[in-house]
């Protein structure tokens, strides 16, 4: 039981840091300012685990998890899923997702109902398609994945062995051909 | 030698999780219709998963820790799932790792005009609307797409964030 409670403390306190750091110190780089904030919270949860008694002082016997190790690996576990399938990829879909942005323009807009050419052009606020495409685009160029030469992307070695495991992936799930 | 009744607990979830994952990939496979397909196994293999942990518990101790072995096996399945759904969506969904495919398939390099061509284009959005209609979070009606109730909430409640963590337009 100890470690669902430092796993639930550490996210709220994770979830308000990252509140704090996204509106007061701003940076491009999100999901890494993000990781930094969680490695941190790791350190601060571990500590407090080990400065602490076993039961907290008021947990009765039959809510303990033992042996130690076991309850220390699995708040480890529930926080960083917290922060892994949670935190990050809230942040994710909040700031990339292709569907949610649809949806948030539907809601933002004066006009009662909108085709799929009103979205083309005013995806994202505006933007239009074109600017999400060239994000997508940005991406996989910061990451390394693709390279620019003239007027081609091309894969890069790195790029090759990504698209090599989602080829993979994606024919095993039947969504590619599987000639 | 008897088994720590927690780390019996998460060999069941463990097993339970291995049985939906085989399951959910079996139903995406046969082209089950994937969102409708995900819900229902994973709620059926979460029964039975508690299931399980209860009998374990009755069986092992008379239910002394069944209290903490539920609370350990529900967690611990929920956060499995919540690690595997980005996972799986990024591989389904993302625009991003289908124009590495596309790459790979068209012999790892592309004029970026038709990748534009490809992803930018209104043949995408509408993919992406008959999805959001499926899921029931827009109505189409001969004035275009709006919003379902359940669709300006959701809406709403990311729009909300998106202005909590300051973070522009986004998408």
């Amino acid at each position: 039981m100890k470690a669902i409670i430092f796993a639930t403390a550490t996210t709220i306190v994770l979830l308000v840091v990252v509140t704090i750091a996204f509106r007061f110190r701003q940076t491009a780089q999100r999901a890494r300012q993000m990781t930094l904030i969680y490695l941190c919270c790791v350190m601060l949860s571990a500590l407090t685990w080990l400065t602490t008694s076993v039961d907290l002082g008021f947990l009765a016997r039959s809510l303990l998890i033992e042996p130690g190790w076991l309850d220390f690996s699995l708040m480890l576990f529930f926080f960083s899923s917290a922060f892994f399938g949670g935190a990050l990829e809230l942040y994710n879909l909040a700031d990339r997702g292709f569907s949610l942005r649809i949806l948030i323009d539907v809601e933002e807009t004066d006009s009662p109902a909108v085709d799929a050419a009103w979205l083309v052009a005013n995806y994202a606020g505006g933007n239009g398609l074109t600017w999400m495409y060239g994000k997508r685009i940005e991406g996989l160029l910061e990451t390394k994945l693709v390279d620019r030469k003239a007027e081609m992307i091309e894969l890069t070695s790195k790029g090759e062995r990504a698209a090599d495991v989602f080829f993979a992936g994606r024919r095993f799930l039947r969504l590619e051909p599987q000639s | 030698m008897t088994l720590n009744p927690v780390l019996a607990t998460l060999i069941v979830v463990a097993i339970w999780f291995l049985v939906f994952v085989c399951l959910h990939i079996v139903g995406l496979r046969s082209r089950q219709d994937n969102a409708q397909w995900l819900v229902r196994s994973y709620a059926a293999c979460s029964a039975a998963m508690l299931v399980s942990v209860v009998a374990l518990s009755m069986w092992r101790d008379s239910g002394q820790t069944l209290l903490l072995s539920l609370l350990i096996a529900i967690l611990t399945s929920a956060c499995l799932f919540v690690l595997y759904v980005p996972a799986i969506y990024t591989i389904l969904t993302s625009l991003s790792i289908a124009t590495l495919t596309l790459l790979r398939r068209t012999g790892g390099h592309m004029p970026e005009t038709s990748l534009y061509d490809r992803f930018a284009t209104r043949g995408i959005i509408q993919q992406r609307l008959c999805v959001l209609v499926g899921a029931g979070y827009l109505i189409e009606d001969a004035c275009g797409f709006s919003l379902t109730s359940r669709g300006r909430g959701l809406a709403r409640a990311f729009a909300f964030i998106k202005r909590l963590w300051c973070l522009g337009p986004g998408g």
